[in-house]
């Protein structure tokens, strides 16, 4: 950001400033707003354990966000996430059942370590992903059309693979403690003052996404990809490598996501996960990544998760009305970006 | 033109090894499912499959929640020349177009799940019903929950004599969600129990949203809560590990959490001790009841004989069953 040319002194110089704060702001503004009038109307929205709740929730959901944000910035886009999620928790969570479990999907299945099938999940993931960036960089499919037609056949390929004789499509139950406790542990003396397991884990990614998109050759190629892909391409960025990079990375993240979204609900259904994409890109685009590619930042990502979250938990609190609900988070994506966009305008 | 017969070549061969079996001389019956990603009727397609084993050509397909789609299968079926019909509407108000449809093309039809609107059902003597009264799960489910109370002076917290509850809905305006909601309080009401809501959101009839929605309202009112109801098994273990998280279950602090649908997991629950009781909506002879009748309308035999009660003259009442801790093992498969 170049620097205000400061006009200082006096209250008009004040105002500017203030102004320009808000602008550069909105998001973070919008946010606190949303935080206070909810807690205002409910105490209880405040307390320990329900933000707790909210952090919780999000980092599952920042995980994904960032994800998709790394191909919202290349001018991509990735349908195929929410089924991903969904696809790798049935994976994780068919390994990890008890052995004692009466429904267990694979009978003789010996105890493995957490991590395999974890990992396992997270290759699924990167395998989509592998193939959506294939399909984007290679055959020039527009990522719209090549993640929709992901989405599909991920999410056939989850009922497929969980819906088979004789127990058909039973939920996945009776997860494995060892792996519930990565979504329900915590570091610390107990209870609310802690820090779960999942916004460990979220804060590790999203410090390792931040280095990779701000201080990494592939960070730089992404957002020139993004903003001019010929110039990009012109300019010596092997740009369908980097496509590919993106796609592969942003399905691993889906992948670690179902991973822990099994482990925090000690289950998995082939429907976990849908509509998740739709969620993050509307929180991408609220945290001000622009659909058009070349603009967004790790930290407006999270911003825009927190709104989503804050909003959703924020409703259930207030006890609002489950159709009404709907409406407002609606009304909230669009004036949320109405205001963010604002700043983009101003420089022009 | 080459890239377009590589293409079409494809499509024929992926065509081919999805369709399965060609005609073999049985009667072919189709069979919509409304959504092939809902768990209990899953249940009920494999159960129709496995009753169609070796008498019938079935032809089963995903209506993918959306009614144009399924009757655009209706119609393709019924172009198939199919000899009976077994439908599982998305929206029950639309089964009047589909009678009509068979209708014109005489071939019978057996509405199973999501009962059409009466006003229909007498359009055409060719129709039939099977299912389940969604009431009668509500009813049960508060039946489990008012012995409880009952049975334990404890669980009633603050001893103000009334339940303080938490009610966790499907999809709102579906319609076993508006009626388990309504009957499983009126149940309470019944046994002489006074009952007041604390709250009432929907989860979308899944796990995740349970987990979210119950630590939201666990934050809200903490140890005021006395009993969770949740319309269905994915829900309440999803509340149940909201519960789990804030400190229930660990052999001090306990809520029961009552559900429908007696899921495997659910039976697990039940086992551990979590989940107080649930609803069995009979899938297995859902599925038989819909085959049977559908195989013998496909014959042109007697329906009357095909060992099912059939009540004003269309309709099969397959019932629910109460599961709980006393009983769960014999639900277990």
């Amino acid at each position: 950001m170049p620097a205000i040319d400061a006009t200082h002194g006096g209250t008009a110089g004040t105002l500017k400033r203030a102004r320009e704060f808000a602008s550069k702001n909105a998001i973070m503004l919008v946010l606190l707003a949303l935080v206070l009038v909810i807690g205002v109307i409910n105490a209880s929205f405040f307390s320990l354990s329900n933000i707790r709740n909210i952090f919780i929730i999000s980092s599952v959901r920042i995980i994904i966000a960032l994800g998709i944000g790394g191909i919202l910035i290349t001018g991509g886009t990735d349908l195929s996430a929410g089924r991903t999620v969904g696809l790798a928790s049935v994976i994780a969570a068919s390994l990890l059942q008890r052995p004692d479990y009466a429904d267990r999907m694979y009978r003789n299945l010996p105890l493995l370590p957490v991590i395999a099938p974890i990992a396992l999940a997270v290759l699924a993931g990167l395998l989509v992903g592998l193939v959506n960036g294939l399909v984007v960089a290679k055959l020039k499919v527009p990522p719209f059309i090549a993640t929709l037609g992901s989405m599909v056949i991920v999410y056939g390929a989850a009922s497929i693979y969980v819906d088979r004789p004789p127990r058909g499509a039973q939920p996945i139950g009776g997860l494995r403690a060892d792996f519930t406790r990565i979504g329900s542990g915590y570091l610390g003396p107990n209870g609310d003052i802690s820090i779960p397991y999942l916004v460990l884990i979220a804060a590790a990614i999203i410090i390792c996404y931040w280095i990779m998109l701000n201080k990494t050759r592939l960070g730089k190629n992404i957002y020139a990809i993004g903003g001019n892909p010929r110039a990009a391409a012109v300019s010596g960025v092997n740009v369908s490598k980097n496509l590919i990079l993106v796609y592969v990375i942003a399905g691993a993240l889906y992948g670690l996501a179902g991973a822990l979204l099994a482990a925090r609900t000690g289950g998995a259904t082939n429907n976990y996960g849908q509509m998740y994409e739709l969620d993050a890109i509307a929180a991408c685009v609220i945290g001000g990544v622009s659909t058009s590619g070349g603009i967004g930042k790790v930290g407006g990502m999270i911003t825009g998760v927190l709104i989503f979250e804050v909003l959703n938990n924020g409703l259930v609190i207030l006890g609002v009305n489950a159709y009404w609900q709907q409406v407002i988070k609606g009304v909230i994506i669009i004036a949320a970006v109405a205001v963010d966009i604002r700043k983009y305008l101003a420089k022009r | 033109m080459k890239k377009l017969s590589v293409a079409l070549l494809a499509a024929i061969v992926l065509f081919a090894s999805c369709s399965g079996t060609a005609s073999s001389g049985k009667a072919k019956i189709g069979v919509t499912i409304y959504k092939f990603d809902d768990t209990f009727m899953s249940g009920v397609r494999r159960a129709i499959e496995a009753n169609a084993a070796g008498k019938a050509e079935l032809s089963i397909v995903d209506s993918q929640n959306q009614q144009p789609t399924q009757n655009d299968q209706i119609d393709t079926f019924l172009t198939q020349k199919v000899k009976a019909l077994a439908i599982n509407p998305v929206d029950r108000t639309a089964a009047g177009v589909i009678i009509e449809k068979a209708k014109a093309k005489n071939v019978p039809v057996v509405f199973f799940n999501r009962e059409p609107l009466a006003e229909d059902m007498a359009k055409s003597d060719k129709v039939y019903y099977v299912g389940a009264k969604a009431e009668q799960s509500g009813t049960m489910q508060g039946e489990i929950l008012a012995e409880y109370w009952k049975a334990n002076p404890a669980a009633d917290k603050n001893k103000d004599g009334k339940m303080q509850y938490i009610m966790l809905t499907g999809e709102p305006g579906h319609q076993d969600a508006l009626l388990r909601t309504e009957y499983s309080i009126k149940a309470l009401e019944a046994a002489g129990i006074a009952v007041d809501k604390l709250a009432e959101d929907t989860a979308m009839w899944n796990r995740v949203n349970g987990q979210e929605k119950m630590a939201a309202f666990l934050a809200k009112f903490g140890d005021k809560i006395e009993a969770v109801l949740c319309n269905n098994d994915d829900m309440a273990l999803g509340a149940i590990e909201a519960l789990k998280a804030a400190g229930y279950f660990d052999g001090k602090k306990y809520m029961p959490v009552v559900s429908v649908d007696a899921t495997a997991p659910a039976l697990d629950a039940l086992e551990a001790g979590t989940l107080l009781g649930t609803v069995l909506n009979d899938a297995d002879n859902q599925g038989k009841a819909t085959f049977d009748l559908a195989f013998a309308l496909a014959k042109g035999e007697d329906v009357t004989k095909a060992g099912w009660e059939i009540t004003d003259g269309k309709y099969v009442w397959v019932p629910y069953q109460k599961v709980t801790k006393d009983n769960y093992k014999n639900f277990k498969k």
